[in-house]
């Protein structure tokens, strides 16, 4: 990350418990990390306050000392103004900026245009609370703040993030246990994924794919050329499939075609792919176009590791054999590698994997399957040796970059507003008893038995204004499509905002969203779009309910 | 500030840490005291009196889960305490009279364990006549996951004080009075019409098997081959879980998921309800079995992975030589291990030259 190196969880999970101030924004903590949302209860339990910024009223804000309900896409002014109120406090930590950081002047004098006054009728937070939020989280020394999805995936998430970065660093909460911006991943292996090198900007381990001399070391130790620079990132890639200028994908333990946005368009690209292999447990919409399907193995059927939010590195175990003559997936890449003409080196094991890992990235190079067969409580990277204790907390001896850099940051609408046609204001996220795309959530009883069907949240008055109650079936069309979800008539989205989970097929959300990337990180703005709901009457309602139904219990 | 001082257990000297309660210094050395209502992730309730122990001073035998040890104390347990022993055995005799108990007479094995069984067999248990106590379960309670079965309950509280202090939700409690006190919900309603979110801690908290695993129901511990240590395949938080395998039909599956002891892990033996119960997917009938490959009649066809993996590599080969390495993109998954996100990338970078590489990680 620019502001201070590496965008991760700069502390410990196990820290939670004994902080004694919380920030949350923009993470339904309860809902998508259950566990850690527990060690925050605990904490509130043993003392400690919590303050909640959210669009919608959340489960953690009904354990909050203070929820501010700000206006969807108006973070970056939220936390400019706590920024600025900490400056006329006079509650700065000095010693750290001038210690440790650069840009300090530039953001002071941008700060000056976000006053309290202009952040409350702009966020639609009570200036007195803003303001409450930001003193106490200046003045509690063990105070840590926790983001998700909910920041990161708006086009301009990355300026949420250099918003909080700055905060963090002009308090001088970095650096120390119990405090620290700490990004929740979302996914089992988020971290683990890019920490691998499965990203365009970088080799295992972080390291530069744009750096010729990090691309030198990857060439001896894999003996081959490789290509210089950055390649496409996920929605790059995405667009090429749509405009056809990417003409074959390989594609492992996803469904493109429901996680990413705006569906329709790509979905015309994926059918018109001249080669298309799709590795997976399941079929699933990817695999209608699949030229080739590898049946892979799931976590339960196969060795290896992940990397957990906390940059903690755990063992996965193969405890079942996959099923009929699906493999595990590393065995499959390897010897696709060979069938290709590569001399992928036979790995005996998964380990083997590792220690290749461990011998190309510094800050793994302590770590193996051995060690962590010993440490139950799995090992923190950076980890230079195996020595090393890993770490529990990151820059401990400034930012690990050198000097935190402040980044400027101005507020920009959401590239979708809503207006006249789409009056209302679209968010999706995750609901706790399913998982992403649901394959697997799905398949179980009982996380059906919660939450079953797909369904928009809509304010009562806004429900009033349409004409529609509670288990009405509603048509929720932008400009890029529809689809058709139950009505949830609740109290925790504000006025002209509408709240869907993303985890059924049948309602696809990803049709709706935009696929405008953020111009850094890549990635899509899920978060916010504009639409409009079609009351769906009599036997439009009826046949959309049978749908439902079809769905939900497909052998009936 | 001293961090350790000595006490002195059964004539044995023991390390204690200030503000340690005398059982947890206990466990550390090895020293077993039985217990019922401990659970260290909870606040103390010496409720149970399984543990009582004697203690240099002290009139009164003493809850080793709640005592405090101090520098210098002397505590005697069951080991070499007469007394603790007489208590224990009576004690014991009165949970078991109101216990379901197997032929032999003593608390019947369970599909989670029974430490009351197990304490049965360490002391001498008097046959006493069973008070049969009008505990009821709460009828028509159709969540999926958790049963209760009332007669195996001990009202240590473990359950209830879980769904408060760490699941902080309070869907359960003990309810009714006297002889008939229970553990229900507001009403007695069904989990599912209840703050629960069938978390399952109850379940890995109870002492007796008087809440278990619906799905696991008639699966007994000796049934278990083995347990493999493994992280949750769900979210970020990466709890550490235990596969539990046993033997189905001669095949060898996954048949529940248990938590580690707490203490021990990242989530302190604690799951949500995706790592803790949604475990059926693994052996889906839906899986993909064979390797396939689409056909001239434009469906796809199980064939030999020799097969498929040639017809794979000749498919991308001819796209990249005729299209060059920028027309191909490899999407790996946040899903996957590390190592296979660092072969995806070594696939793209090492054998068809792209940079076009990076795994679904926006979520
Ligand atoms: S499953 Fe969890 S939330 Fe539900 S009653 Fe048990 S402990 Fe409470
Ligand atoms: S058990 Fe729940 S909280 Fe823990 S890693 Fe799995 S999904 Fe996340
Ligand atoms: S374990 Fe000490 S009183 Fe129950």
């Amino acid at each position: 990350m620019k502001s201070f190196g590496a965008g991760v969880m700069s502390n410990s999970i196990p820290e939670i418990r004994d902080l004694d101030f919380m920030f949350v924004i923009g993470s339904n903590t309860t809902e998508a990390h259950p566990i850690i949302a527990m060690e925050m209860k605990v904490a509130r339990q043993r003392g400690a306050r919590l303050i909640v910024a959210d669009p919608r009223k959340i489960w953690l804000t009904e354990y909050a000392d203070l929820h501010l309900q700000l206006k969807p896409g108006t973070d970056v002014w939220l936390v400019n103004a706590m920024m600025k109120a900490i400056i006329d406090e006079g509650l700065v930590d000095q010693k750290f900026i001038d210690t440790h950081t650069e840009g300090w002047p530039e953001l002071k004098a941008n700060l000056a245009k976000f006053n309290l006054t202009d952040a409350e009728r702009i966020t639609g937070v009570p200036a007195a609370h803003i303001k409450a939020a930001a003193v106490e989280y200046a003045k509690t020394r063990k105070a840590a703040i926790y983001y998700t999805l909910g920041i990161t995936e708006h086009a301009h998430g990355t300026d949420n993030i250099f918003s909080l970065a700055n905060l963090v660093m002009m308090t001088g909460h970095l650096g120390v246990p119990f405090g620290g911006l700490n990004s929740l991943r979302g996914q089992n292996n988020v971290q683990g994924a890019t920490d691998a090198g499965a990203t365009p900007l970088y080799y295992t381990g972080f390291q530069p794919a744009g750096d010729p001399a990090i691309r030198a070391k990857f060439e001896a130790a894999w003996k081959t050329e490789l290509t210089a620079g950055v390649g496409k990132n996920l929605n790059e890639i995405m667009k090429g499939v749509e405009d056809g200028s990417v003409k074959a994908l390989y594609v492992m333990g996803e469904d493109i075609l429901i996680s990413e946005p705006n569906t329709n368009h790509l979905e015309h690209g994926v059918k018109e792919l001249e080669f298309l292999i799709h590795q997976d447990i399941f079929m699933n919409e990817t695999t209608k176009h699949a030229h080739v399907v590898f049946p892979g193995a799931n976590f339960a059927e196969k060795d290896g590791v992940f990397t957990n939010t906390d940059r903690r590195v755990q063992r996965v175990r193969k405890a079942v054999n996959p099923p009929g003559n699906a493999r595990p997936d590393w065995q499959i890449l390897a010897d696709f590698a060979r069938a290709a003409g590569y001399a992928m080196p036979h790995y005996k094991d998964a380990g083997e994997i590792y220690a290749e890992i461990a011998s190309l990235a510094p800050r793994y190079a302590g770590i193996s399957h051995d060690r962590l067969d010993e440490t139950p409580m799995g090992i923190q990277w950076p980890c230079p040796a195996p020595d090393h204790p890993g770490t529990q907390y990151m820059h401990k001896d400034g930012p690990v970059k050198g000097k935190g850099t402040f980044i400027v940051t101005n507020f920009r609408p959401p590239v979708e507003l809503p207006d006249k046609d789409y009056p209302f204001n679209l968010a999706t996220g995750r609901v706790l008893y399913h998982y992403n795309a649901g394959t697997q959530t799905r398949r179980d009883s009982g996380t059906m038995a919660k939450v079953g069907e797909c369904f928009i949240e809509v304010h009562a008055e806004d429900a009033k204004q349409l004409g529609v109650n509670d288990g009405d079936m509603v048509k929720v069309v932008s400009r890029r499509g529809g689809i058709k979800a139950k009505v949830w008539v609740s109290g925790r989205v504000q006025k002209g905002c509408v709240w869907m989970p993303l985890h059924f097929t049948e309602a696809a959300i990803n049709k709706l969203t935009i696929d405008v990337g953020d111009p850094l990180a890549g990635t899509a703005e899920y978060k916010v779009c504009a639409v409009n709901l079609i009351p769906l009457r009599e036997r439009a309602a009826a046949q959309a309910e049978a749908e439902l139904q079809a769905v939900r219990h497909p052998q009936a | 500030m001293i961090d350790h001082f000595t006490i002195t257990v059964d004539g044995k000297p023991v390390a204690a840490k200030p503000g340690e309660t005398v059982v947890r210094a206990c466990e550390r050395e090895g020293i077993h005291i039985p217990t019922l209502c401990d659970d260290k992730r909870l606040d103390p309730a010496g409720a149970c009196r399984a543990c009582l122990v004697e203690v240099d001073g002290q009139r009164r035998l003493q809850p080793s889960c709640a005592w405090k040890a101090t520098p210098g104390q002397v505590v005697k347990t069951h080991v070499t305490s007469p007394r603790v022993q007489r208590h224990q055995d009576v004690l014991v005799s009165l949970y078991m009279a109101d216990h379901k108990l197997d032929a032999e007479g003593l608390p019947v094995e369970t599909e989670n364990r029974n430490e009351l069984r197990r304490w049965a067999l360490d002391t001498n248990p008097i046959a006493l006549e069973s008070v049969e106590a009008p505990r009821v379960a709460r009828a028509g309670d159709t969540n999926p996951y958790i049963q209760y079965n009332p007669e195996l309950c001990i009202l240590c509280a473990r359950c209830t004080r879980y769904c408060d202090e760490i699941e902080a939700v309070n869907a359960i409690t003990l309810t009714h009075r006297g002889s008939e006190t229970t553990i229900g919900t507001a009403g007695m309603r069904g989990l599912l019409e209840t703050s629960c979110e069938l978390c399952g801690g109850c379940i890995d908290t109870c002492p007796t098997g008087a809440l278990i695993e619906k799905k696991a129901i008639g699966i007994l511990p000796q049934q278990i081959e083995r347990k493999v240590r493994t992280t949750c395949n769900y979210c970020g938080v990466g709890c550490q879980m235990d596969l539990n395998v046993a033997k189905v039909d001669g095949v060898e599956k996954v048949v529940r998921v248990t938590s580690p002891p707490p203490g021990e892990t990242v989530n302190d033996g604690n799951l949500c309800i995706k790592g803790r119960f949604a475990y059926d997917f693994i052996h889906h009938k839906d899986r993909i079995t064979e390797p396939m490959i689409r056909k001239a009649d434009g469906k796809l066809h199980a064939v030999s992975w020799d097969e498929a993996l040639k017809f794979a590599a000749e498919g991308m080969k001819r796209v990249a030589q005729r299209h060059g390495p920028e027309s191909m993109g490899f999407i790996s998954s946040a899903r996957c291990t590390g190592e296979e996100n660092f072969l995806m990338s070594k696939v793209a970078r090492a054998a068809f030259k792209s940079g076009n590489v990076h795994s679904c990680a926006a979520t």
